[in-house]
């Protein structure tokens, strides 16, 4: 009978922000439709590496496992990701994961990605519904706005659109695709629209939609599949009519 | 950003005034200088009278300025700004578009060089005066020829991605369709454009005239 098959995983380890990063080695027993993150757990169970030496288990951030809650994009090998969608049977061994490079490190695998949130309330991604009293019922969404909004909707602010874009990085703080797209949503709202003005103007201030230099990378990356080189196109228009042309038109 | 809405950032004014003067009056000046100079391709004395009609328009120091370098100076300056502020990562993403934003940052410092050093020899050594005869004799040398072809290509490379990204980030195109097909259309303006500078440099290394019957003389 045939040795049980192994799996090879490289990850890329560090303590903290601050402390020096290594390469641990692991071999783990392989099992069908494994991915990246019953890897990180099989990990967890026995923390000793390929040559034996005792370590921690370690610390990444998983949830849903099912490209839902967007919390475990990775860089595998090299490339960013959902770990919970990474098949290791699809993948190149020994498999490398490194956390994202563009969001701050927590520890490990884990990063924080705070500026995504603060982008999305400083764009005020959401619609206003509450009042200090009964605003009563809103105007409807056509079928033709719903159709058009519910792939946007499906954003899972995972942060693979800001790791891919050679325009997000330390000289710049280009909020990134993911946050105009959700502007689009909002703005296409009969409700959400309106907050149109002020989605847009905060959006053409420091790190805005001026920032895109459409290398297009968002939309190859995207794991949900959401038109991202669209939303930054509409919104681009928007933006342009309101900062050229609002002082001449109204 | 600021955590209240803004007016716009200057940095978002210059963006657009930089994408925009990449197609007017850059690109468009291009598109003018390359037909211009096809009139070599008729034959000397269209060349000169064409040179001479150019040299002769009222106003010269200030549509020189106004809309030639001035305009160039600032897309290319400009332009390194915001090269510094990117981060290539082509060798990890290696898509279509990805190359093109790092071809047209390679190419555009290129067509700058090129351009500041054409200007130099073409214009300002000429006193602004050149003619068929200083461009043939200058098209001899070698390496004014090789760098000449290099500065066409990099030039309509230029154009033609810059009108992609144009079209795309003015939102003129936005469906994934619309995005494709113009990017054909860069194709083309880029393709047409190179082949013909590189037919206009044919024409005055090898005296080469394919359009001479057109010629009346005056």
């Amino acid at each position: 009978m045939a040795e049980t098959k192994q799996v090879i995983i490289r990850v890329k380890r560090q303590a903290g922000p601050k402390e020096p990063a290594r390469w641990e080695d692991f071999s783990l027993k392989w099992r069908p439709s494994m991915n990246a993150i019953i890897c990180l757990r099989d990990i967890a169970e026995n923390p000793v590496t390929r040559d034996g030496k005792k370590t921690t288990p370690i610390t990444y951030d998983s949830n849903c496992l099912e490209e839902i809650c967007g919390s475990c994009a990775m860089l595998i090998n090299g490339k960013a990701r959902m770990a919970c969608s990474a098949l290791v049977d699809h993948l190149e061994q020994p498999i490398r994961l490194e956390p994202m490079s563009k969001f701050p490190l927590v520890r490990d695998l884990a990063v924080d990605r705070q500026f995504m949130f603060e982008s999305l309330k400083r764009v005020k991604a959401w619609i206003p519904i509450d009042g200090t009293y009964d605003l009563g019922e809103g105007p409807r969404v056509s079928p033709e706005v719903q159709e058009k909004g519910y792939p946007l909707s499906n954003c899972i602010t995972c942060g693979n659109c800001l790791e891919v874009c050679p325009q997000v990085n330390e000289h710049n703080q280009f909020v990134g695709a993911a946050i105009i797209s959700q502007v689009r949503l909002f703005n296409m709202h009969p409700t959400g629209a309106m907050n149109k003005r002020e989605r847009l103007e905060a959006l053409m201030g420091p790190g805005g939609i001026q920032e895109c230099a459409n290398a297009q990378n968002c939309v190859h990356a995207c794991p949900k599949g959401i038109p991202l080189t669209e939303s930054i196109a509409e919104v681009n228009r928007d933006a342009w009519k309101q900062a050229l042309l609002g002082w001449l038109l109204g | 950003m600021s955590s209240t809405a803004t007016r716009p950032d200057t940095s978002y004014f210059l963006r657009k005034l930089h994408s925009f003067t990449g197609v007017l009056p850059v690109g468009a000046f291009l598109a003018e200088h390359f037909w211009s100079n096809s009139a070599a391709l008729v034959n000397a004395a269209k060349y000169d009278e064409v040179s001479r009609d150019l040299q002769t328009i009222p106003f010269r120091p200030f549509v020189e300025w106004g809309v030639i370098f001035l305009p160039m100076l600032f897309h290319g300056v400009y332009g390194v700004y915001i090269w510094l502020r990117g981060k290539s990562n082509v060798s990890a993403y290696p898509w279509v578009g990805n190359w093109l934003y790092a071809t047209q940052r390679h190419t555009g410092l290129i067509a700058f060089a090129y351009i500041g050093w054409h200007l130099y020899t073409e214009r300002w050594l000429t006193h602004g005066k050149s003619t068929y005869a200083t461009v043939e004799s200058d098209m001899q040398n070698p390496w004014y020829l090789l760098f000449f072809v290099v500065g066409i290509l990099a030039s309509s490379f230029h154009l033609g991605v810059g009108i992609w990204n144009f079209l795309c980030k003015w939102g003129l195109v936005a469906t994934a369709k619309a995005q494709q097909a113009a990017g054909r259309l860069g194709v083309v303006v880029g393709v047409v454009f190179s082949i013909v500078g590189i037919l206009i440099v044919i024409s005055f290394r090898l005296n080469w005239h394919p359009f001479a019957s057109y010629y009346i003389s005056k």
